[in-house]
């Protein structure tokens, strides 16, 4: 359970390399996916919105209406017309697949390494496990030391962070890095976390009781050294002596 | 039976089970919970705006009980029930039926829904109704965190719901499937009974889930057993998948009418007939039976693994497909038109344009690498309101449409389109601005200041969508005092049969027989109908009122809220009964029983056409299809309660549990209960004979075996009772046993008060002509003793 700088400066890579050293924060992921996403999606909104517009209005019913009505009378069955419409729909839809299908399989592969996180030597990394509470956080440190309230991890290092509840549904999130996980009593849910240094607003994401609104923590990602001083001066074995003094 | 009285009168509202008359009621009742979600609405938006001076509107607790009542009440109480006051109105018209193929079956169904709005909203008043989220997540679901009666009430509100709404669905299945008019193949249907079919198609199975995981939870709220309270064994999860293997399709079933709509529209005010008109059908139900494979879209951030999660990303992706279809299908049929802009119109294309923007918005969630940061977020209230309340803006629109047609008045179009520019600038100030503040927690309040700014937008706009409805209900008011009066058809280019009558339409519907032979209606009189003379109105007078669908509907409101006061029973002991509470449950009880004996022996008429499109249907008679619906149905609810069993058996590892009864008990049933099903099928060939005394002594058999099943099941309880001293809460496994089970020891017992009831009609000297009645019985037994044959392994074996 000793972290050095050395091991941590020998991982890390400053996320300004970040695309050509290997691995990316959560936040990065995400906004390079929804950039994407975005981009594409205000484009295609505006192109099928501006569509349905212009046709609507080059169509409207007036004095020199150029569109034509066809042949209806109340109570007649409707007839199946395959007129040159009908090929432009599949077109269309043929477009709108092949866009929605690369969309899906590009953000498939930023999930792959979502879902695994960054290949960093397994004593590099550290371990919390957070559990809910009505109202509240516990984090649990891998020398057994508990904290509510507060969570702290160096800054630039791949915590593994694993979530559970105590009592009802709650979902623990960190809006700024882009990690969330469901905190489900009986269950475990896995998440990451890599972050600069600086405090970050934990919030709960699942209706869980009347102070569903308040049920937020910190997360203090400290400087490496200050981390380490702190995570020294946590003895769990004081704690309970302490607890039973 | 007695006739209708007129429209003027109080009464005929409530005895009257014509279809049209439903329809007006389910248009004002949804409309009055439009009403009651909405100020929901302005609550939590008032809230949002921030400190008031001296702090927030509401408490923590009030909001999510706001928050929760304003999502029920949307979905359940406006959303569904809006949609099928038109289905109510307009599927016979469209389809050249009379009415519903069980007119007095749909009254109830409408009584059920009005009356459950009724309780829901007494549950404010038993110390706070439920807070739990229109999601009710487990175990916030339980007493231990959400201890009202209040919250109690509003889950036995939904369950009445769901029954009413359980009635609904079989009987629109039957209609459409039964009642088409001559000449009408199911491919030649209207659009928008199209929808409807499909809509009740997804209903009968998500909505059968639906009332199986509200029987669940109300006996883990009163009676105490334990699905969801075993969270180690997996109790959380299982709601979840549970609620959205219902929740999914609901998305769909709410969302199909509005489609529906929106075709019907956009060929009325086009000119133009839609686009690709059989590739649309096949898209829809492409759709409605993807929709049962997607559910746990929802749940990507839960703990399913990787390989499914990819499953049901690409299951997402493929149910985006057809919807990109329709939407394309909807845009084309406007090009080369004649478009009038009416305030129909306008409504549809409105909603066209927030399906356009929900739809982009759903392919970001459907990324799961995006999902798993939108979860919980207003990204995903914006989304799923672009969509539901995208479809409701279509629902406007139809309301606009056929309101000359339920009137027979005409409103007034320029401030129809005035109040749609106020509706369409509110409904995108309040949602668009989800996505823009969209990193807040939902039903969280005490969101991050920077934020402030943008959801006061919403606030404001908020008021502004409130004050269009406002608007529109003054439009309508209007209309109906000083409104133009109307013919037929007021509008140009409609096509569908239910402007081919007079507006309103008569209390028959129709004179003459409707029939489509040559493709277009034409009406068979009744001196060339020939041979089909006694088809129309000669093969029994049509009843058209009844009380008692109004009567069963107060006595249950009246069972179950005494219900929700006795907490619980735990199979051990009687703890917290309230006589007050006891005192209820008993007439309500009383009531109950009595008014659904009263609407058993009243003679109510409703006679099939003789002549009618019915494929696949057309050996079966409609009480015979309906049965199959219901058994349909049915199967879903154990489907629902098994699912429960062997998941939570799973989860606490398969091989840990053993059978907690002796298999001897299992085995002696599952033989008295097999030989029942023989004795059955005598009695309907007893009756086949004619022989009375065979018939009742089949009857009679079956009688004995079921009751002999009954005794060996008391022994057994009795001796897990008082012997071992068990009960179903215990622990998890003996609440899977006796819950299951004891949900089969239901069925029987129903069974048994049916086969008495035979018994006493034979001695009268029924079904000697006419044996339908004891097949039905047989089928609905043979189903019973099937599903025994399911529990018995699962249960005693193994």
């Amino acid at each position: 359970m000793h972290r050095t700088t050395e091991t941590v400066n020998a991982v890390f890579q400053p996320m300004a390399h970040a695309g050509q050293e290997g691995w990316q924060a959560q936040a990065e992921v995400f906004w390079e996916v929804f950039s994407v996403f975005a981009a594409v999606g205000i484009l295609v909104g505006v192109v099928v919105v501006a569509y349905m517009m212009y046709n609507v209005y080059k169509y409207r019913d007036s004095e020199d209406a150029s569109g034509e009505v066809e042949s209806v009378e109340v109570g007649e069955l409707p007839r199946d017309a395959m007129s040159k419409k009908s090929k432009k729909l599949f077109v269309s839809l043929a477009l709108s697949a092949v866009i929605v299908i690369v969309l899906v399989v590009y953000a498939y592969t930023a999930l792959l390494y979502v879902e695994a996180g960054p290949e960093v030597e397994e004593d590099a990394e550290m371990h919390v496990h957070v559990e809910g509470y009505q109202f509240g956080w516990d984090f649990e440190y891998e020398n057994g030391h508990v904290e509510a309230g507060t969570m702290r991890i160096p800054e630039n290092t791949v915590v593994r962070v694993t979530v559970t509840s105590r009592d009802v549904w709650h979902n623990f999130g960190i809006s700024e890095l882009r990690v969330k996980a469901d905190s489900i009593p009986g269950q475990t849910a896995e998440t990451w976390i890599s972050a600069e240094e600086g405090e970050y607003l934990i919030e709960c994401f699942e209706l869980c009781g009347d102070a569903h609104s308040q049920m937020v923590a910190t997360l203090d990602v400290m400087e490496e050294d200050e981390f380490e001083e702190w995570y020294e001066g946590t003895n769990p074995e004081d704690e309970t002596e302490e607890a039973e003094g | 039976m007695s006739e209708l009285p007129p429209k003027s009168s109080v009464k005929r509202w409530l005895v009257t089970t014509n279809h049209k008359d439903i329809g007006i009621l389910y248009t004002v009742t949804a409309l009055f919970f439009l009403v009651f979600g909405g100020i929901l609405a302005l609550l939590i938006r008032a809230q949002l705006w921030g400190d008031l001076g001296d702090g927030r509107l509401m408490s923590g607790l009030a909001y999510n009980e706001a928050v929760t009542a304003h999502g029920l009440v949307m979905v359940f109480w406006f959303l569904s029930p809006f949609a099928f006051a038109f289905a109510n109105y307009l599927v016979p018209l469209q389809i050249g039926a009379d009415d519903l193929a069980f007119p007095r079956l749909n009254a109830l169904s409408f009584w059920l829904y009005a009356f459950s709005g009724v309780l829901l909203g007494i549950s404010f008043f038993q110390g706070g109704t439920l807070d739990a989220g229109w999601t009710i997540y487990a175990p916030l679901n339980l007493p231990a965190y959400t201890p009202s009666i209040g919250s109690t009430t509003a889950i036995l509100a939904l369950f009445m719901f769901v029954v009413g709404v359980t009635a609904s669905t079989m009987n629109f299945l039957v209609t459409i499937h039964h009642s088409r008019a001559e000449g009408m193949g199911l491919m030649d249907m209207p659009l928008f009974t199209w929808s409807i079919l499909l809509t009740v198609w997804m209903m009968l199975f998500a909505f059968a889930t639906l009332l199986a995981v509200g029987l669940i939870l109300a006996s883990d709220r009163i009676f105490g057993s334990l699905f969801f309270d075993a969270t180690t064994e997996g109790g959380s999860l299982l709601w979840g998948h549970l609620f959205w293997f219902f929740g999914h399709p609901e998305v769909y079933i709410v969302f199909f009418p509005a489609l529906g709509v929106m075709f019907e529209v956009f060929q009325s005010f086009s000119g133009r007939r839609i686009v690709g008109r059989k590739w649309v059908i096949a898209a829809l139900i492409l759709i409605a039976v993807q929709s049962f494979l997607v559910w746990m879209h929802h749940m990507f951030l839960t703990t399913i693994n990787l390989e499914i999660k990819t499953l049901m990303m690409a299951l997402t992706i493929g149910i985006s497909l057809p919807f990109d279809l329709i939407v394309f299908a909807l845009i084309y049929t406007l090009i080369k038109g004649r478009i009038r802009y009416t305030t129909p119109f306008l409504y549809s294309f409105g909603a066209l344009f927030f399906i356009v923007v929900g739809g982009i918005t759903g392919v970001f969630l459907g990324a799961i690498v995006l999902d798993y940061e939108f979860r919980g977020t207003y990204w995903v209230v914006a989304h799923f309101h672009y969509i539901m309340f995208g479809g409701a803006t279509a629902l406007f629109g139809g309301l606009y449409y056929w309101f000359p047609k339920m009137t027979g008045r005409m409103y007034n179009e320029l401030w129809g389109k005035l109040q749609f520019a106020v509706f369409f600038v509110g409904f995108n100030l309040v949602y668009f601005s989800m996505f823009a503040a969209w990193e807040t927690p939902r039903r969280v309040f005490e969101y991050v200041e920077a934020m402030t700014p943008i959801h006061r937008v919403g606030t404001v706009g908020a008021f502004i969508l409130a004050f269009s409805f406002l608007m529109m209900f003054y439009i309508f008011a209007h209309a109906l005092r000083h409104g133009e009066k109307v013919g037929d058809n007021p509008w140009d280019y409609t096509r569908t049969t239910e402007w081919a009558v007079p507006s309103p339409p008569p209390l028959e519907n129709w004179e003459g027989r409707p029939s489509f032979e040559g493709g277009s209606l034409n009406f068979v009189s009744k001196a060339t109908d020939g041979g089909h003379a006694s088809a129309h109105d000669h093969e029994g007078h049509a009843d058209h009122a009844s009380i008692w669908p109004f009567a069963i509907s107060v006595s249950m409101l009246v069972l179950l809220l005494g219900l929700s006061g006795l907490t619980v029973w735990n199979g051990r002991e009687i703890t917290g009964v309230s006589t007050g509470y006891a005192a209820v449950t008993a007439i309500g009880t009383v009531a109950f029983l009595g008014s659904m004996l009263q609407f058993g022996r009243e003679g109510f008429s409703a006679p099939q056409p003789a002549v009618a499109e019915r494929w696949p249907f057309e050996g079966m008679d409609k009480n015979k299809l309906g049965t199959w619906f219901f058994i349909a149905s049915d199967i879903m609810v154990f489907g629902a309660f098994i699912t429960a069993a062997i998941f939570i058996r799973f989860e606490a590892g398969w091989t840990t549990w053993q059978p907690v009864t002796d298999s001897i008990y299992g085995l002696v049933n599952t033989f008295i209960l097999l030989t029942s099903s023989f004795a059955v099928v005598l009695a309907l060939v007893y009756a086949r004979r004619g022989s009375k005394k065979g018939t009742m002594a089949a009857i009679g058999a079956t009688m004995f075996l079921g009751l002999s099943f009954m005794a060996v099941k008391a022994v057994e309880w009795h001796e897990k009772f008082f012997i071992d001293g068990v009960s179903w809460a215990t622990n998890v496994q003996y609440t899977t046993y006796f819950m299951t089970t004891g949900l089969h020891a239901l069925h029987v017992l129903l069974g048994l008060m049916i086969a008495a009831w035979l018994i006493f009609r034979t001695k009268e000297g029924a079904y000697m002509d006419d044996d339908r009645p004891i097949e039905l019985f047989g089928i609905y037994w043979h189903f019973v003793d099937i599903v025994w044959v399911f529990l018995f392994p699962l249960f005693y074996l193994f």
